[in-house]
């Protein structure tokens, strides 16, 4: 249980010496405020996402696992350590890394296209390729009858859909979702489980994935790392099986299988340890 | 909501109707209140018609609205061209904030008609100090609703805009300032009722036309019946401007008055 050093399990570590994982932090520890003063909000975490890897970080809530997100997108620094890309620094936030927020942060004022070429008008893209790119991210998310509507005109579930279109727009190396369905009714959220999950598998896309739900690890996760209650430590990294048919079904047959009953409950055990300790 | 708003502007312009009728029963011949102290509402009416064909002190009474739009709006316009930059600029770069606000906190609890003797010295009677009074009245709402509006868009969005690969410049343009005009909206209606209601004070000051000057005389001359003809086009012109500005935000961030709609 205590395997709070920050490095991952023997087997879990890139098999050979082989390319360095996609998005690696390493070591991080983040405090607000003065260190030893103000909050200490993660401790040592290390994680590797490897190319076209689903790591789920699960915990408590409070556990600062979303400030390993905003430290992995570049929107804050570490106080230690530090976020790499391929092996090098990661530098400033950017599309090569696609954020989802868990309050979908969409632009007001923009209509839903205008949010989804957002990235890519900032970015020079050529306003063909736009065009291209929207068509083929409203298709998948299945936003094509509101590309003129405002966000305030959609239901959570929508403007979330729009969120991970104008992440997925980019065609990001690295996408990082924080809690992205916590804020959704649970209809809406089995539903977009399982497209994100049937997106992961067509497009093997390089997901680090936030949440506080042990099911959503369960069936999205290629790996689910749990972490300890503040100030957040990695407790323990479980290796999902990845090429199993309950994965690739909807998450109340999977829910249903032994094997998917076992790592939940599993991962519940561990999560429950940090909520009731002391 | 259609039928609840007709019922809104119903009830409004019936309180306005009964006010007219409560005035024009209590000003009738031999009622109780004298006509020199307040006139009756069709010697009102008959005054304001006269006003507007023939000239009084010097112009009929469009060219006085003339005149005092021309002072509000331009000082309005200048102090929206210095508030609006200068109040996003403080927001968004602390180090500014820090050296402008003091200045600006110390200015701002003066009544802008306490600058009337120094706009007079220094600009002399015409135009000019009319409207640097009525800029000192408008630039306060411009600025501080301005600064406001910045502060007011989401951190969130910033982060995301950040994650999407826009820079500083960009962040400022697109987003900030865009989401912040529904904010701007609302400031440009205080600032215009500020420059509005300052209007008069600043006709005071040796004005040759416009309807704080024709409030003035009015009342020196105990002409309550052109005192009052001013004093409604006052506030007529104070609510179409207002409403026009309304109408702006539909045009301008029509993203912010969907849920107003949906209501």
């Amino acid at each position: 249980m205590e395997q709070s050093a920050g490095k991952m399990a023997p087997g879990t570590t890139n098999p050979a010496q082989e390319a360095p994982a996609k998005l690696e932090l390493r070591n991080i520890s983040k405090w607000f405020g003065p260190v030893g003063e103000g909050v200490h909000a993660v401790d040592d975490c290390s994680i590797e996402v490897k190319n076209g890897e689903f790591i789920v970080v699960v915990g408590p809530s409070g556990c600062g696992k979303s400030t390993l997100m905003t430290v992995g997108a570049g929107l804050e620094a570490p106080t230690h350590g530090e976020v790499l890309v391929d092996g090098r620094p990661a530098g400033p936030p950017g599309p090569t890394r696609s954020v989802v927020f868990q309050k979908f942060a969409l632009f007001p004022s923009e209509t839903v296209e205008q949010n989804i070429k957002f990235g890519l008008q900032m970015t020079g893209v050529s306003a063909a390729e736009q065009e291209t790119r929207l068509a083929e991210q409203l298709k998948i998310m299945g936003l094509e009858l509101f590309r003129k509507s405002y966000p305030s005109e959609l239901s959570g579930g929508m403007q979330q859909r729009v969120a991970i279109a104008r992440a997925l727009v980019m065609q990001p190396e690295i996408l990082l979702m924080d809690e992205p369905f916590g804020a959704l009714d649970a209809q809406t959220r089995t539903i977009l489980q399982e497209e994100v999950q049937r997106l992961h598998r067509e497009k093997h896309y390089t997901v680090l994935f936030i949440t506080h739900s042990v099911e959503e690890a369960v069936y999205l996760g290629d790996r689910v790392v749990v972490m300890t209650k503040r100030p957040g430590r990695i407790k323990k990294v479980i290796d999902l099986p990845r090429d199993v048919v309950w994965k690739t079904g909807d998450i109340e047959l999977a829910a249903e299988h032994p094997e998917f009953i076992e790592f939940r409950r599993e991962i519940w055990g561990l999560v429950r340890e940090e909520i009731v300790s002391i | 909501m259609g039928q609840s708003r007709t019922l809104q502007v119903a009830a409004g312009l019936g309180a306005i109707l009964a006010w007219i009728i409560i005035w024009a029963w209590l000003t009738r011949p031999g009622g109780p209140v004298p006509t020199l102290y307040f006139p009756a509402p069709d010697d009102v009416w008959a005054k304001f018609v006269r006003m507007w064909q023939r000239p009084y002190i010097g112009s009929t009474l469009p060219d006085h609205i003339l005149a005092s739009l021309y002072i509000v709006l331009t000082g309005w316009g200048l102090a929206a061209l210095v508030g609006i930059p200068l109040g996003i600029a403080m927001a968004w770069w602390k180090r500014l904030k820090w050296i402008v606000f003091p200045t600006f906190q110390l200015i701002r609890p003066v009544p802008p008609l306490a600058w009337i003797p120094l706009t007079i010295l220094w600009l002399g009677i015409g135009d000019s100090a009319r409207i640097s009074v009525v800029f000192i009245a408008a630039l306060v709402p411009w600025l501080m609703n301005s600064m406001l509006a910045v502060y007011s868009v989401d951190r969130l969005l910033l982060d995301a805009a950040r994650t999407l690969g826009a820079n500083d410049r960009q962040i400022l343009a697109r987003v900030v300032c865009r989401t912040a005009l529904p904010t701007l909206v609302a400031a440009a209606r205080m600032a215009l009722g500020n420059a509005w209601s300052t209007l008069v004070a600043a006709e005071i000051l040796a004005a040759t036309a416009g309807l704080g000057y024709v409030a003035v005389n009015a009342s020196q001359l105990l002409d309550t019946d052109v005192l009052l003809v001013a004093m409604f086009m006052i506030g007529i012109l104070g609510i179409c401007m207002t409403g026009l500005i309304g109408l702006t935000q539909n045009w301008l961030a029509p993203w912010s008055v969907l849920g107003a709609r949906r209501d």
